[in-house]
């Protein structure tokens, strides 16, 4: 197959010249080589060559995912994928950077001009701080990370990482980068067709990207997006206006927001609960548990738990944790989420964990080269570890809110 | 940002925060991996920027592809290709053909340490 995806423009997305746009898709290039070509000889080499050197050393065979790696970080084929999969993230970035740099302050000005002219609200309160697990390192090495700013109302950030997410998951998440928002909206439309939320709360949104899906297949609702990066909410508010779709943005922590109990019919994440910590998640179940109104329901639709992997499955993805500055990625796969959704409130009836099919079919042959053939073979895709998006579709975590009747009961 | 940049205006950060592991165990060959991977991408780059420039010609009703596969190279041409491929291999192999030179001059750090030394004196 070969990857032709392109990204949708909007007015805030930052423009390419010929030259930049060439080194942004060859990062996106190199990143499809190294799933498709690089990454598959791991399998004989840890096999036919690593395990086995491992036994001899060890007396035992490697056991877990920490035994898989002591023997994989001293052979060369594992140094080269390593390598290869941390330059062609540092090179994505980088060619973004360059082109976002490029036109900083027009695009500032355009985000605020879109902002400006739309009714939905942009809450960026005074002397906000952001919780030191997305300051400590620039997660998955995007320069500034989501929080910093370079001047006054920055979006610097907000148009590298929506740019650069594109690049990353390689168009497998849709021209619009919404894939995960898409196929949960899909899952209930589907799987609960009388669920009509009122309100829905987008936890961790960064660019809003997996945000606007809510609002353009639930038009009635009020939807709001939150995170704790100043720019990238900023940013969000200026790419839904451009995209003509009024969604309320703030900065806001997920373990403690200010709106008000029982406030949404549904609170969403989407590839926010690894990005944050051990001591967060907890509190960011609680909050969503405040949140909702009796009957609403709690999505999270992230990685799933390591639990359900083989070890050799849990080396490969845990590579993120080393390599990629994800601090959290491996451990948050060893928490028990079903048990803290019941911790949080939730009744453990209704937590599960359960798959919503990608929705990248709907792009095929609609837009820019989503080929039906291409768009197919994504969807269609066996679960394998270390390529972006699991074959199939997004793992969801699911808790549905005891309603008011069952409560007081 | 660019060295020549002076202008007085806001620029995006560079480097993420968080201490890069190495993946090698030879010093040094980190970086030049990833220097190779970027002269990797500017060739691609490279190769992009010359499949539009024939595809703009063909739009303007020039077919530059076709011409160039059936370009006939008369022997200037030929010369002049072969002098820039020999040119091109002479850099990129620029520290063999000083290592070949040193051996034959039988230079050597001692005696370029000497050397130092020498000059020193007063």
């Amino acid at each position: 197959m070969l990857n032709t995806f392109q990204q949708a423009s909007h007015p805030v997305l930052p423009t390419a010249t010929a030259d930049e746009h060439a080194r942004q898709e060859f990062a996106k290039s190199f990143k499809g080589f190294i799933q498709s070509s690089l990454l598959p000889g791991l399998f004989p080499v840890y096999g036919g060559r690593v395990s086995k050197a491992f036994e001899k050393a060890h007396g035992r065979a490697p056991q877990d995912r920490r035994d898989i790696r002591t023997g994989m970080v001293d052979d060369l084929y594992f140094q080269h994928y390593a390598a290869a999969n941390r330059i062609a993230q540092e090179l994505l970035w980088e060619s973004v950077n360059v082109s976002v740099d490029r036109q900083l302050p027009e695009l500032n000005a355009k985000a605020a001009e879109l902002s400006a002219a739309t009714k939905a609200q942009l809450v960026i309160p005074e002397g906000f701080e952001p919780p030191r697990y997305v300051t400590a390192l620039d997660i998955h090495c995007m320069p500034g990370g989501y929080c910093s700013e370079v001047c006054e109302n920055d979006i610097s950030v907000g148009a590298l990482y929506d740019r650069g997410v594109f690049l990353y998951a390689m168009g497998y998440t849709g021209p619009d980068n919404d894939d995960m928002g898409r196929s949960v909206v899909n899952y209930l439309k589907r799987r609960m067709p009388d669920f009509q939320p009122r309100r829905i709360l987008d936890m961790g949104c960064t660019v809003g990207h997996s945000t606007l899906p809510y609002k353009e297949l639930f038009p009635e609702a009020e939807v709001w997006g939150i995170d704790v990066g100043g720019p990238v909410v900023r940013y969000a508010h200026a790419r839904a206006a451009g995209m003509g779709l009024e969604v309320n943005f703030a900065q806001m922590n997920a373990e403690e927001t200010t709106f008000p109990n029982g406030h949404f019919d549904l609170v969403v994440s989407h590839i926010l609960l690894h990005e944050t910590s051990g001591k967060a998640m907890p509190k960011i179940f609680a909050e969503a548990h405040r949140l909702l109104a009796p009957g609403g329901l709690m999505i999270h639709a992230d990685l799933p738990p390591f639990d359900l992997m083989d070890p050799f499955t849990q080396f490969i993805l845990d590579n993120e944790t080393w390599y990629n500055n994800e601090p959290f990625w491996g451990a948050m796969r060893d928490m028990d989420q079903i048990d803290l959704a019941e911790r949080a409130g939730f009744d453990r009836a209704t937590v599960k964990f359960d798959t919503a099919p990608m929705a990248v079919m709907e792009f095929a042959a609609a837009a820019e080269g989503y080929s039906q053939e291409a768009s197919e073979a994504v969807a269609d895709r066996e679960f394998t570890a270390g390529e972006f998006a699991p074959g199939g579709g997004w793992e969801v975590l699911i808790a549905r809110k005891a309603d008011a009747q069952a409560k007081a009961a | 940002m660019s060295m020549t940049d002076n202008t007085e205006r806001p620029h995006v950060i560079k480097d993420a925060k968080g201490k890069r592991p190495h993946f090698y165990e030879a010093p040094g060959l980190d970086q030049a991996m990833s220097m190779i991977m970027v002269l990797a991408s500017e060739m691609a780059t490279l190769r992009d920027r010359l499949d539009s420039a024939e595809r703009v010609a063909k739009a303007h009703g020039i077919d530059l592809a076709a011409g160039i596969e059936t370009l006939d190279l008369d022997q200037d041409a030929l010369e002049e290709r072969e002098a820039r491929r020999q040119g091109f291999l002479d850099r990129l192999f620029y520290l063999a053909r000083k290592d070949a030179s040193e051996a034959g001059k039988v230079e050597t750090t001692e005696g370029y340490n000497a050397t130092i030394h020498d000059i020193a004196q007063q």
